[in-house]
């Protein structure tokens, strides 16, 4: 399958021959990366590379995801796509100009979004939590969401929705670690911390899954297009936090995998250190490896695959005018 | 200039002449015909597909090596041809099921020679695995049944929605099988 390799180490990446080779700034060995199968490469150490190396890339269609220290994911590097594709972007552009269709994907991905948020609490409850009330809230914002809605109060719903997942991570997670308020830049405290990683992470394959497909990664529909240079990773990264982001920080927390000293903590701000953070990768890359049956695709595909296949979906939608309907978790 | 018949608007645009809605037929496109419409209409879109699918690379590793050493490869307008030697047209398949497929395309070639470049050449249906080899002259009755295919996939590809998916024996190995199964 796709991989994706992380380095976390400082130094130098560069081609060798035909493979990849990390040179350690503190002297440590050469290491060589195979970049046979390679989907993308995840950089969180401070790395120098060079054109040469950037052609390669290019030619083996992988993506370099750079990952800063404060605000996680810093951006990526993309490479050009052999088939590029006018007709999908022409396309991709009609249906965000056309107000109802634009709203009719932007409802698609909000239900899908609340759908596997609520399956995430489904989970959890029953398991000596009581999160009732939560999946009460999750239901009425999933009612409420309408394809003749405007944008902006299909984002509110989902907004509304969030919150009240939110409260469930009190109960799911032990006290040390609770979620007082949902907040960014910088993350306050562990379990804000935990989110923005995760939630870059997936961010960040999402980006890989659509130019995969010749999708312009700009055009997007829930999310408005140029808020952050990706948007179109944003609304399909929605889907996919819950199953990916959030059940890895589940696991990590509940299974004291992580822990205080996982974190760099100063002046109101708490980061995952890189020990942190290669825990918490090993983690999520276990979590895209997973398989589960696809109901129509008649074999198993891993969770990884599933944002491939999301945005061939919406793609086959543009294109075809066959219907859309959004990725919710159906095991 | 406007040309009604699809037949007529496709020697027009092979011409060179003016047209107004040129229209294309490829070789491939007169396969995925008698192969599968939907694939058909995906091909026409020019979607772009899974180069890394197993049989697809099969596929083309068969039609790379066989007859290497004597084939031309002659490009035509819109088609893309290999000749034997001898000046026949030979069109390889990698198995001989789905022989129908083939054989249209290949008598796709011999009319599109015909009709376009006034050249009149016989082909071969070659079948390396097997070492199998059955010639495929332009008759009137295949001329007819290409004029037909061509009128059909003028049907097809001016759709704005492709055929629905039907499961047939070959998805599993058809290039656009999860973008059309998804
Ligand atoms: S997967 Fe099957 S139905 Fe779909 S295009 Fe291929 S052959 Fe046709």
């Amino acid at each position: 399958m796709d991989r994706n390799y992380h380095v976390f180490s400082d130094g130098r990446l560069e081609r060798s021959d035909d493979t990849l080779r990390l040179v350690p700034d503190d002297d440590g060995d050469k290491q060589y990366i195979p970049i046979e199968n390679a989907e993308a490469f995840f950089l969180h150490g401070q790395i120098d590379f060079n054109t040469r190396l950037m052609s390669f890339l290019n030619d083996r269609t992988v993506a370099l995801h750079v990952f800063g220290w404060e605000d996680y994911y810093a951006g990526s590097v993309m490479p050009k796509r052999g088939q590029t594709s006018g007709k999908t972007v022409v396309n991709q552009v009609r249906a965000y100009e056309d107000s109802q269709h634009r709203r009719q994907l932007a409802a698609a991905i909000v239900k899908g979004s609340i759908h596997n948020m609520r399956t995430n609490v489904v989970y959890y409850n029953g398991r000596d939590h009581d999160l009732d009330s939560v999946i009460e809230d999750l239901e009425a914002a999933a009612a409420r969401v309408d394809e003749s809605l405007p944008i902006d109060e299909l984002m509110g719903i989902e907004a509304t929705a969030k919150k009240a997942y939110y409260r469930s991570f009190n109960q799911i997670l032990p006290s040390e670690f609770q979620l007082t308020q949902r907040e960014y830049n910088p993350p306050p405290n562990e379990i804000n911390s935990l989110i923005s990683f995760g939630n870059s992470l997936v961010y960040a394959n999402c980006v890989s899954a659509i130019r995969a497909t010749a999708l312009d990664p700009t055009i997007s529909y829930l999310h408005e297009p140029g808020e952050r240079r990706y948007s179109l990773s944003l609304d399909i990264a929605d889907l996919f936090k819950p199953v990916l982001a959030d059940r890895v920080l589940f696991r990590l927390v509940n299974r004291n995998q992580i822990s205080e000293s996982d974190f760099e903590t100063e002046l109101g701000s708490c980061l995952l250190n890189e020990a942190g953070r290669k825990t918490y990768t090993k983690a999520f890359e276990e979590m895209l490896e997973r398989t589960v049956e696809h109901p129509t695709l008649n074999r198993k595909v891993s969770y990884q695959y599933l944002m491939r296949l999301e945005a061939y979906k919406l793609k086959k939608h543009l294109l075809t005018g066959e219907a859309y309907d959004s990725f919710q978790r159906w095991w | 200039m406007t040309v009604a018949d699809p037949v007529d608007r496709l020697l027009a645009t092979a011409r060179g002449e003016p047209v107004n809605e040129p229209f294309r037929v490829t070789g491939v496109m007169v396969q995925y015909y008698y192969v599968c419409k939907r694939e058909l209409w995906f091909e026409s879109r020019n979607l772009e597909i899974d180069r890394e699918n197993a049989t697809v690379v099969r596929g083309t590793r068969v039609d790379e090596t066989a007859y290497s050493d004597k084939r031309e490869n002659l490009h035509l307008g819109m088609i893309s041809l290999d000749l034997l030697d001898d000046g026949r047209v030979v069109e390889v398949k990698p198995s001989s099921t789905l022989t129908e497929p083939a054989e249209m395309q290949l008598s796709y070639y011999l009319w599109y020679l015909d009709r376009v470049a006034d050249i009149q050449r016989d082909g071969v249906l070659a079948h390396p695995r097997e070492r199998k080899r059955e010639p495929v002259e332009l008759t009137t009755e295949r001329s007819e049944k290409v004029e037909t295919a061509i009128r059909g996939i003028h049907d097809i590809v001016s759709q704005s929605s492709p055929p629905p998916a039907e499961e047939k024996p070959f998805c599993d190995s058809c290039a656009y099988h999860d973008f059309c199964w998804c």
